[in-house]
């Protein structure tokens, strides 16, 4: 009876620890999200978003120009991170036992541990000393650092469709290539979306090597082999300037840059759900 | 490996041979009540219904072996073949009891002529042979003796011919020895036609071969 | 008795896994439009057996054959053939159901010709009906197409993946131990529908199972340690087998 009376009281007490737990993981995300949300709220106006970045001095102004900047920087490293990861994950799924794929997977692993300021210096070295800072730099860099995020996430979103749905497609006499595309991808794509959303998630909030690869830049978007304005580096020099309307705009941008992370999650979420019970 | 369908296996084989020794046993009774002119008819007449009553009972544990464990090859053989000799056992024992009749009613061998007794006499010993060669074949399941029972088969059928041509032929005083001793014949070769009946079921139940022992 | 032509002749059959032989010089005849059973102990290679008939066993990394199957008259591991036109003749449905998870019923039955170019709506739709009504499923799933094809019972995921087998059209179905996973009501249902299907489909069928060998087929081939011990007609072969190791273990003693 009294071995009883202990395992209830050790079994209240650990869910009360686990509860503790959840909350204390949860307040720092909670604690960001409201303090973003209440110092930035107030910076978001219409010309907030439609105005590109005030000079020295300048009173008004907004990030229009940055959300541009960081949608054409991170939209063109997804054109080659999203398609290259994929087709590695792909392949590292379903030809596991080849020779080749350990080595492809040490490597993917290595390179995704890489201090991104490293990637940034290394996109310098080749693209900068060609052709100047410039966004194609800066979307190269975060390619390299979106890849691999992109390669495992793939990977295990594919090995989770199990072997079985793979037979019943090759015995219908579905050849294997369409077999992959149509059947496993389609079975797979929940977890590759998420996959290609944390990726996102991640270089969009990247600075440092956009830092060494593009540079602030004031203006509109002036092509590929030159900068473009950037949020996240918006927040850094706004943030530590002595300017307070710049400041009020480095709030303003950290909060547009939450609702955009916040809103791929939530698209993604509704475009992949089960739509059927 | 002992399995499940084994001890109901083993139940139905004791039952078959103990039905097979009243059998061997009733008809034994029968043949020397008639020859010897002794009664026996009542003590025939029980025999012959505990052995009905053991062919039911003998069907019944077949039927139940097959409904509960699917039985297949050699096990399924084994309950065809069993299920057909109960039946040829019951069969001498109907026979015997036919015997036992006649004589009630019409008599034996003791009016009649030397030569009739001497021609019943020796067909009876034939036969019950054959039963009892019918009933050691099966329990050793032994092939070579059951087929063996072909050849006493042809002698009985031949003796029983003779028996009555010599009959027509020799046209004995009274009717009642001809008509009783040719009824009981006509028994005794019916006797020796199941004897090979249950050879042939001994045979397809030891190899599967299906025969005919005539 | 008309004569029968044989749909498979097997020569020489071997396969292995790596350096594990598990089908030794096999050599069969299936006939057409009959049941064929494959019946032996756990590793016997009955499962290899029927996985060399639409070349699914060497899709297994370090999996080979070697030998002839003959279908139709035509070597199937010739050099020319292509073995995605052969699973296409053949229908094969699995131990454990399998429909495609993500795809509605009807979805499901339509993939094979789907995933195969077809897109007209009225030939998918009569082809989807015809099929599912062939599985015995039709009445039960007609109002509730779209829902997913895991949202049905046992039995009934079975009889759905019967359905896409039979949509593409085969000549043949490979069935591996279709009712293991089942409970005995599904079953029975299936072995009705393997018997109708025998009316215009050569089946073969993998089962473990010797009762069901013995009601649902009319051939039946015994393989014991991946080689072929007795083959003949189910009559025969379960009322007087002519191999003693057959005998011992339909009877149950051993295995």
């Amino acid at each position: 009876m009294a071995h009883y009376t202990v395992r209830k009281i050790v079994d209240r007490s650990m869910r009360i620890l686990a509860y503790f737990a959840l909350i204390a993981a949860l307040i720092p995300l909670f604690s960001i999200l409201g303090e973003v949300i209440l110092k930035g709220a107030s910076s978001i106006n219409i010309d907030f978003l439609t105005q590109p970045s005030p000079t020295v001095g300048e009173a008004g102004g907004g990030v229009a120009n940055a959300i541009q900047g960081t949608l054409i920087t991170v939209g063109l490293a997804s054109l080659i991170g999203v398609p290259l990861g994929l087709v590695s994950g792909i392949f590292l799924s379903e030809y596991s036992e080849a020779k080749i794929s350990s080595p492809i997977r040490f490597f993917n692993d290595v390179l995704s541990g890489f201090p991104s300021i490293v990637v940034g210096i290394f996109s310098y070295a080749l693209i900068v000393r060609a052709i100047g800072f410039s966004v194609t730099a800066a979307a190269f860099a975060l390619a390299i650092i979106m890849t691999p995020i992109v390669t495992r996430t793939t990977e295990e979103a594919m090995k989770l469709v199990p072997a079985t749905v793979r037979e019943a497609a090759i015995a219908l006499g579905v050849p294997l290539w369409r077999t992959i595309v149509s059947v496993v991808l389609s079975g797979a794509k929940k977890g590759i979306a998420t996959g290609i959303l944390l990726a996102l998630a991640r270089i969009a909030g990247e600075s440092a090597p956009v830092l060494v690869t593009m540079g602030y830049w004031r203006w509109w978007f002036a092509g590929l082999n030159q900068p473009a304005a950037n949020l996240t580096l918006n927040i850094y020099i706004f943030a530590i300037s002595p300017f307070e309307n710049w400041q009020a705009l480095a709030w303003g941008s950290a909060l547009v840059l939450v609702m955009f992370i916040l809103g791929i999650n939530i698209i993604v979420r509704a475009a992949t759900r089960e739509k059927y019970k | 490996m002992s399995r499940l369908i084994d001890l109901g296996l083993e139940q139905l084989a004791s039952m078959i041979f103990r039905m097979g020794e009243l059998a061997y046993k009733t008809v034994s009774l029968s043949l020397e009540s008639y020859i010897e002119g002794t009664n026996a008819y009542a003590q025939v007449q029980d025999l012959s219904e505990v052995l009905v009553v053991m062919a039911d009972e003998t069907e019944d544990k077949a039927f139940e072996l097959i409904a509960r464990f699917q039985p297949v090859a050699s096990d399924l053989r084994i309950l065809k073949s069993y299920m057909k000799i109960a039946y040829d056992f019951e069969r001498y024992g109907r026979y015997a009891l036919d015997v036992s009749q006649v004589q009630n009613r019409l008599g034996g061998l003791e009016q009649c002529e030397r030569w009739i007794h001497e021609s019943v006499r020796e067909m009876s010993e034939k036969v019950l042979n054959m039963v009892r060669t019918s009933v050691d074949s099966l329990k050793s399941h032994d092939v070579i003796l059951a087929k063996s029972l072909s050849e006493t088969e042809k002698q009985v059928d031949d003796m029983y011919f003779k028996y009555l041509d010599k009959l027509v032929e020799k046209a004995p005083a009274t009717n009642r020895c001809t008509i009783s001793s040719v009824l009981v014949v006509r028994y005794l070769e019916r006797i020796a036609d199941h004897a090979t009946y249950i050879g042939e079921s001994i045979v397809y139940l030891a190899t599967g071969e299906k025969i005919k022992i005539r | 008795m008309t004569h029968m032509s044989y749909k498979f002749e097997i020569e020489n059959l071997n396969a292995w896994f790596g350096s594990k032989h598990v089908l030794n010089n096999i050599s069969i005849k299936i006939r057409e439009k009959a049941v064929t059973a494959v019946i032996g102990p756990s590793g016997c290679g009955k499962t290899t057996l029927i996985r060399c008939l639409n070349r699914m066993h060497e899709i297994v990394p370090n999996a080979r054959v070697s030998g002839k199957v003959l279908f139709n008259g035509i070597d199937i591991y010739n050099e020319d053939a292509d073995p995605v036109q052969i699973r296409r003749k053949m229908g094969m449905v699995f131990q454990k159901p399998n429909p495609f998870p993500m795809m509605s019923i009807y979805d499901n039955v339509a993939a094979g010709l789907k995933l195969n170019g077809i897109r007209d709506k009225k030939r998918l739709d009569e082809v989807v009906e015809r099929s599912l009504k062939m599985a015995i499923l039709w009445d039960e799933v007609k109002d509730d197409m779209d829902k997913s094809g895991a949202s049905l019972s046992g039995g009934q995921q079975q009889r759905l993946c019967i359905a896409r087998a039979l949509a593409v059209e085969p000549e043949v179905m490979l069935m591996d131990e279709p009712c293991s996973a089942l409970d005995p009501i599904a079953t029975a249902k299936i072995e009705t529908l393997i018997r109708m299907l025998a009316e215009d489909y050569t089946v073969v069928i993998v089962t473990h199972n010797m009762q069901q060998a013995a009601r649902v087929s009319d051939f039946t081939a015994f393989l014991y340690l991946g080689e072929l011990i007795e083959y003949g007609s189910t009559k025969d072969l379960f009322e007087n087998p002519k191999n003693e190791l057959t005998e011992k273990y339909i009877t149950g003693q051993f295995g």
